[in-house]
């Protein structure tokens, strides 16, 4: 039986987790583009430089069109983040320590996970105006897409740990971390993730050859809340990559926390340089690679997980 | 089941927390459209249309192979936990399993369902 | 009050939505540079719209919608070039007029600066405020009684079914992009029929920019009289550097694209080692590579008995009008090809089309180049009466349809239109 938390405690818990990651984002995202840039990165410039953001945003007014549907309009950031809050709530950050440290923990994630389709499609839809439309289709091909790989590989780091939860799947790696036991299955989810987060080189439905597609229509608080639920996704995929993959909590002298936080953070880093260094792939594209060959890819390693576990099982 | 209830309380939390911000940030600078500003963007020019539409999907072909793929994830998360004790057995049976699912990826590969341009 | 602090801090770099006018093109790009801007693809994320340029009789009306579609608090900066009319004065209740060469960059963050403090009221909007169509139909939301299909709301229909090539009849979106939309150049304007995101065909086109004598730049002046050799292909490499950071920008590479914006605005005959470094690494990229790679391909029969440049020589045609040029003979000049036609050809041959335009221009001395009867501009053969661009746009409803609408965009960037080049076809067809 796992220690239960009350409400107020998991809330708190997992929107300061939260808060604190997409800030984090924020800051690495200015830092790498100014270097990229060739502009050059102060740090307290980079620090201060989302909440600038942020403040111009919380001054301007809400954008409206023609006959939107406005509820699903109202919804879809809120339901993304939602979303986002639940993939985080099921990453423990110790020994038994989770927000929603459920048996099928990882059911849960790729279920909530499964659902971003339908916020970034309600995004796109609702604004009644044809270039996030296209956004919204484009990105349930991305989707459609990513879904098969994102689980596959979840599903092979699931193998050696013989559970669906996210905690035994972070205790079976107290050895050997599923990165080195599974090779295939870091790389495989961080396409993944970054198809999730609809971010970097996956930046499909807001692409700039839509005029920013699904965000085309946004402006003030609405933007705002669909950047911060974005970035909440990534900050929230990256830490079930850092429990699947890179050992969780685990690690020496520091409490389980803060080694979760690194990993993430890490996880974090490598997805905002790939997307200031990684061209945006064209739709069509990522679809043909997923299903030739990146699916067959996350079967084989699966497969390959599989037999490294039954050869490592006593 | 109050793990459930807990990713239940943080999935409310977090959509309340969204729409209350929303709610507040409409009442700081309230929303104040007019009819040409409601005009959807596309370079300078009102639409002639709705964009609402019946969408030309083109990439259904590959929404049916994802179905096929994804009734397959139900039966992988049950064998994932038992797949140890299993053993062998359990590994090859699912090894055939996916292999008629790549078929249909080999299939739906010749047939050009993942591309529509 | 108790939004003052917030105002303070929000005094960070201005979302500024630019309106490229006549002559506003390349100075609205460099302002991508400037710190104390922030230039946003969607009139809804701007603060400030920033008029660059002389508007034209067909340009104000789109920069008066997006204006009006800035949520506010909007301001309206206009920068107009020394000696041109101030267009907006009748129309837009109070711009800021900036007059030739002056800091806008400073001038528009004064501007957000007093807007966020209050002390500068946020610009009305310029439209009254009336539906832009007429509402018809009956019921809550004007649908005629039988849901959103029935009928005109916002006096718009919904759109209607067409045929397709795989035989599903489903709904086609005439739709009008530009001439503000910013992947494309500014100015132009595309009658598209999309169906899903696939283009179906291009319904026509419309040069908001048609007005006017075209620009004198080196290479129009060079059709009148000689000019420096070395000058004309500095011109050139820097043409393309700048082409090739608005090609990044599109790619999803903004940050790369704001450092080849640098090099193309100081480039030299002297620095031929940084851009064939730039070539190297950009051609080193996988991803680059592979996202541009079979995208958006020309066949050469496309592209012949056209203007040659650029796009044609990356599809495998060898017209450059420098080969019959005794000047370039003289300096061993050989036009470069390549076959394959796709978008990563393109930017690969721009780039090595810079590369060797800095080595002819330190090579050439003081050679100059007499053009007789037409001159090779970056985008091809500008001749006394006719322009690459002019013929380039007149091919667009070929080139288009059966595209997906990414490839569709990334191509008509790749053609390097300029609408104010194009004017004289423009006419010629009006006539």
């Amino acid at each position: 039986m796992r220690p239960s938390l009350s409400p107020g405690f998991a809330v708190l818990a997992t929107g300061a987790a939260m808060a604190a990651g997409i800030y984090a984002t924020a800051v690495l995202d200015e830092i790498v583009g100014g270097i990229v840039s060739g502009r050059g990165a102060r740090a307290a410039g980079a620090m201060l430089a989302p909440v600038r953001r942020a403040a111009q945003l919380v001054l301007q007014r809400r954008a409206a069109t023609e006959r939107p549907d406005a509820e699903a309009w109202a919804l879809a950031p809120a339901l993304l983040a939602g979303l986002a809050a639940v993939g985080m709530a099921v990453v423990p950050f110790g020994p038994g320590l989770a927000v929603a440290g459920i048996d099928a923990g990882i059911v849960l994630f790729g279920a909530a996970m499964a659902l971003v389709m339908v916020a970034v499609f309600l995004q796109g839809w609702s604004a009644n105006s044809v270039f996030p439309v296209v956004g919204g289709y484009r990105f349930v091909a991305q989707a459609l897409s990513y879904e098969m790989l994102h689980m596959l590989v979840l599903i092979a780091a699931a193998l050696p740990a013989r559970s669906l939860a996210v905690g035994d799947i972070v205790e079976s790696q107290a050895h050997l971390w599923n990165v080195l036991r599974q090779p295939l299955g870091l790389p495989l989810y961080l396409v993944a993730a970054a198809g999730l987060a609809f971010w970097g080189p996956l930046r499909l439905p807001d692409a700039e050859d839509l005029a920013g597609g699904t965000s085309a229509e946004l402006s003030g608080v609405a933007l705002l809340l669909w950047r911060v639920a974005q970035r909440a996704m990534l900050v929230a995929v990256a830490a079930m990559g850092a429990a699947a993959f890179l050992g969780g909590w685990q690690g020496p002298l520091l409490p389980g926390a803060a080694w979760l936080a690194l990993k993430t953070l890490a996880l974090v880093a490598l997805l905002v340089a790939a997307r200031h260094l990684l061209a945006r792939v064209p739709v069509e594209r990522f679809m043909w690679a997923c299903w030739v060959v990146l699916i067959p890819l996350a079967l084989l390693d699966v497969f390959l997980g599989g037999a490294q576990a039954l050869w490592a099982a006593p | 089941m109050a793990a459930l209830g807990a990713a239940l309380t943080v999935f409310l939390a977090g959509v309340a927390a969204f729409l209350v911000l929303r709610w507040a940030g409409d009442a700081l600078s309230p929303p104040r459209p007019t009819d040409p500003h409601r005009v959807p963007f596309q370079g300078g020019r009102p639409p002639e249309v709705h964009a609402w539409s019946r969408f030309h999907v083109r990439y259904y072909a590959m929404t049916l192979i994802f179905l096929a793929f994804d009734m397959e994830m139900v039966f992988m998360y049950p064998w994932a936990v038992v797949f140890l004790e299993e053993g062998l057995v359990a590994g090859v049976e699912m090894l055939m399993f996916i292999a008629i699912l790549v078929l249909g990826i080999l299939y739906g590969w010749r047939e050009k369902a993942f591309r529509w341009a | 009050m108790g939004l003052r602090p917030l105002a303070r801090l929000a005094a960070g770099p201005v979302p500024t939505f630019v309106v490229p006018g006549r002559g506003g093109r390349r100075a609205a790009d460099d302002l991508r540079l400037d710190g104390r801007l922030r230039l946003v693809d969607s009139p809804r994320a701007a603060a400030v719209l920033l008029v660059a340029g002389t508007l034209t009789d067909r340009l104000l009306p789109a920069a008066m919608l997006a204006h009006d579609q800035i949520p506010g608090p909007r301001a309206t900066v206009q920068w107009v070039p020394e000696g041109r009319r101030d267009r907006l004065a009748g129309t837009f209740s109070a711009p800021v007029l900036l007059r030739g060469d002056v800091d806008v960059g400073a001038a528009v963050a004064a501007t957000y600066r007093e807007l966020l403090a209050g002390d500068r009221p946020s610009d009305p909007p310029v439209y009254p405020d009336v539906p832009p169509a007429p509402w018809r139909g009956a019921g809550p939301y004007g649908q005629g009684g039988k849901g959103m299909s029935g009928g005109v709301p916002y006096g718009r229909p919904l759109a209607g079914r067409a045929p397709d090539r795989d035989g599903l009849e489903l709904d086609r979106l005439p739709l009008e992009i530009g001439p503000l939309f910013p992947p494309f150049p500014p100015g132009l304007i595309l009658r598209i029929d999309l169906q899903g995101d696939v283009v179906q065909q291009v319904a026509g086109w419309e040069n908001a920019l048609a007005f006017g004598r075209p620009p004198r730049d080196i290479f129009r002046r060079a059709l009148r009289e000689p000019v420096a050799l070395a000058e004309l292909e500095v011109a050139r490499a820097r043409h393309h550097l700048r082409w090739l950071s608005g090609t990044l920008r599109l790619h999803g590479l903004p940050a790369l694209g704001l450092r080849v914006l640098v090099l193309a605005r100081r480039v030299g005959p002297g620095d031929v080692d940084a851009v064939a470094s730039l070539k190297r690494k950009l051609e080193r990229s996988r991803s680059l590579a592979w996202a541009t790679r079979g995208i958006a391909t020309l066949q050469p029969e496309d592209v012949r008995d056209g203007p040659g440049g650029p796009v044609a020589r990356s599809a495998g045609i060898r017209d450059d009008l420098r080969t019959e040029d005794p000047a370039y003979r003289g300096l061993g000049f050989e036009p470069l090809t390549r076959g394959e036609g796709d978008a990563r050809a393109r930017w690969r041959h721009r780039l090595a089309e810079a590369v060797q335009a800095l080595e002819l221009a330190g090579r050439a001395g003081d050679r100059l180049v007499e053009a007789a009867g037409g001159v090779e501009s970056p985008r091809g053969a500008l001749r006394i009466g006719g322009s690459p661009s002019a013929d380039l746009l007149s091919r667009l409803p070929a080139l288009l349809p059966g595209r997906e609408w990414g490839e569709a965009v990334a191509l008509v960037h790749d053609l390097d239109l300029d609408m104010e080049e194009a004017v004289r076809a423009a006419r010629e067809e009006a006539a």
